[in-house]
């Protein structure tokens, strides 16, 4: 029987520092792998996501660290290694009086294929992202789900395996978003790993199975994304029947051990890390002691957003 | 593949997604294409009729002194006057036919560089297998390309049609031979020139208008200053004649046919003006390839 051998990292970095001149410093010795399949890299503006990308696609030399993209380390062949990668920026950078059969067809070529596998490459692409039809009209005729549709298209003519999508969502309407999603949501399933740069974490929730989270440069939390919701060590509890009844449960739960923290008037995030499920029954008895009214009890963080912001601010 | 009806109904296939498992080229086929494209769009092929009419119709242009040349040595083949010697433009100055090359150059040049900077299609471009260096080869070689071909193809013409419709063919070929490595040599020095000038100028720009107006500005700022600084120099000339950017590469032109400057040149009367013309012109190239390499070494996402 042959044993069955993990799929290499889509990104390894390792200590991956990036200093600007000026002092500014972008990536502060980020270490992460990043395995294949749909991946949220999520972080706020200036957080040094557009920094890993350039790194990735060999535009600029790291400050320090090590870093490899699909298994190649990206310093010795910074060039050859974007001839498997696709992105999509962010911003508009179609040429606007060309048709996106055209321009697709283009970055195939210039991503190495024959112009006639490239010709054809360009109409199933346009074909699997819904501009069949549009695409022998001018990009400059086009709204902006459609042009953002092409982005995507050039990105994947050449059959990349593993492409960066830098917002793709950005500026569009929530027919427009939903629909870029569903594309994006599909593409782990051709065999094409994403990487999905964004700040909306319910991007990320919808279409990616892992996120890898950056602040400052750091890295911040990265893992399954199930994993992540579910292992978080921290009950939410939401309770009421009297006026401060969530602080009245701090109070309690810290006089049998337990640390809890107040969120708002009616919840408190229990650590439940030592106590494993017996927290639950702690807690419940906890409640009924106090003469309080329980709503509500997880240990599931509602979202990604909860998941970042605590993370942050620890 | 999934028919979602039955084949007697016809049939709809969802194809999915086809994974690629041809050829894949690298680097070099990624520059290749870029420079096939370029050339493409310089020539207005896929583009409007109207992108069509201006470079096809300046090769019709540049291609009506050797029709003529060669319809006058046809004409008057049988006449009783001798024209054998009849030359209504020769190889040398077909070669400088240049104001409408630079013309080209000053329309065609922002056309093929601007667009890529103003609508940030640079980084797309450089998220493929390209370098900054692969870029400018690329376009340069492509405006190159065509303005050696739109300068080569009427001498070819010129030539073909000479050597048909004289008495002896042979002969005419073997006493005009030289002009074989001479023409493409000067037109090679011409395309390269001015398809670097040009690139480089319209690369400082992101509006084309702005670009082709520099360029023809460059060229006649230039030689209005020559003009000026020569006539003040009298008859001994003067070396700041280099300063017209335009007349270089007809300096080197003449130094190729004819072995030394031709009266007419701005650097004609100075001592080592061949030299000087040389030097010059290696250095505007130059200049101007490094000024290129220097705006496209770097780009941001």
């Amino acid at each position: 029987m042959q044993a069955i051998v993990p799929a290499p990292p889509v990104l390894r970095a390792a200590g991956l520092t990036m200093s600007y001149p000026g002092g500014t410093t972008a990536l502060a010795g980020l270490t992460v792998d990043v395995p294949p399949g749909s991946v949220g890299l999520v972080g706020a503006n200036g957080a040094g996501k557009t920094t890993l990308f350039r790194l990735m696609l060999g535009l600029m030399q790291p400050s320090g660290g090590w870093l490899e993209v699909t298994g190649r380390p990206v310093a010795s062949d910074p060039v050859g290694i974007r001839s498997r990668l696709g992105y999509m920026p962010e911003h508009d950078c179609l040429p606007l009086d060309q048709t996106a059969a055209d321009v697709v067809a283009t970055f195939g070529e210039l991503a190495g294929l024959p112009t006639r596998a490239a010709r054809q490459r360009s109409s199933d692409v346009l074909d699997l992202v819904g501009l069949d039809e549009a695409r022998f009209r001018p990009i400059g005729g086009f709204s902006t789900g459609m042009r953002q549709r092409t982005k995507l298209a050039q990105a994947l003519v050449a059959d990349p395996r593993l492409v960066l999508l830098d917002e793709p969502t950005a500026g569009l309407d929530p027919v427009g978003r939903e629909e870029m999603l569903e594309l994006v949501g599909r593409l782990a399933g051709f065999g094409i790993s994403v990487i999905l740069a964004t700040h909306l974490l319910d991007d990320v929730q919808r279409v990616c199975e892992h996120v890898v989270m950056i602040d400052r440069g750091r890295l911040v939390l990265a893992g399954p994304i199930d994993q992540l919701m579910q292992t978080t060590g921290l009950m939410r509890v939401e309770v009421g029947g009297r006026d401060g009844a969530a602080a009245a449960l701090v109070e309690g739960l810290a006089s049998r051990s337990i640390t809890a923290a107040l969120v708002d008037e009616h919840n408190v995030d229990v650590d439940t890390s030592d106590q494993g499920d017996v927290a639950f029954d702690l807690v419940r008895d906890a409640v009924a002691d106090l003469g309080l009214r329980l709503y509500a009890l997880s240990t599931r963080h509602r979202s990604l957003d909860d998941l970042f912001l605590r993370e942050v601010q620890v | 593949m999934t028919a979602v009806l039955p084949p007697s109904l016809g049939a709809v296939y969802d194809r999915g997604y086809r994974p690629y498992e041809g050829p894949r080229g690298s680097r070099r086929e990624a520059g290749l294409a870029l420079w096939r494209l370029t050339l493409r769009r310089a020539l207005g092929l896929r583009r409007s009729w109207r992108q069509k009419v201006f470079p096809w119709s300046l090769l019709a242009i540049a291609t009506v002194p050797a029709i003529v040349n060669v319809g006058v040595g046809y004409v008057a083949k049988d006449s009783p006057v001798d024209f054998r010697d009849f030359s209504f433009i020769t190889y040398r100055e077909y070669v400088g036919v240049s104001t409408a090359l630079l013309l080209f150059v000053a329309l065609t040049a922002p056309d093929v560089v601007c667009p890529d900077r103003s609508q940030r299609v640079l980084p797309l471009l450089f998220s493929r297998p390209l370098t900054g260096v692969d870029y400018v080869v690329a376009k340069v070689g492509a405006i190159a390309t065509v303005v050696f071909g739109f300068a080569f193809l009427p001498q070819v013409v010129l030539f073909v049609g000479q050597m048909l419709v004289s008495d002896r063919a042979l002969d005419y070929f073997t006493d005009n031979a030289e002009v074989l490595w001479q023409v493409p040599a000067a037109v090679a020095v011409l395309a390269m020139y001015y398809a670097a000038i040009g690139v480089a100028l319209a690369s400082l720009t992101d509006r084309r208008i702005v670009g082709g107006v520099a360029i023809l500005g460059l060229a006649l700022v230039t030689s209005a200053i020559a003009a000026i600084l020569i006539e003040a120099a009298g008859e001994e000339g003067t070396p700041l004649a280099v300063v017209n950017v335009l007349a270089l590469p007809l300096d080197v032109r003449d130094l190729i046919f004819l072995g030394h400057l031709s009266d007419d040149s701005g650097l004609s009367g100075v001592g080592g003006g061949g030299v000087l013309a040389v030097t010059a012109y290696l250095m505007v190239l130059v200049g101007a390839l490094a000024l290129l390499f220097h705006r496209y070494r770097e780009v941001d996402l």
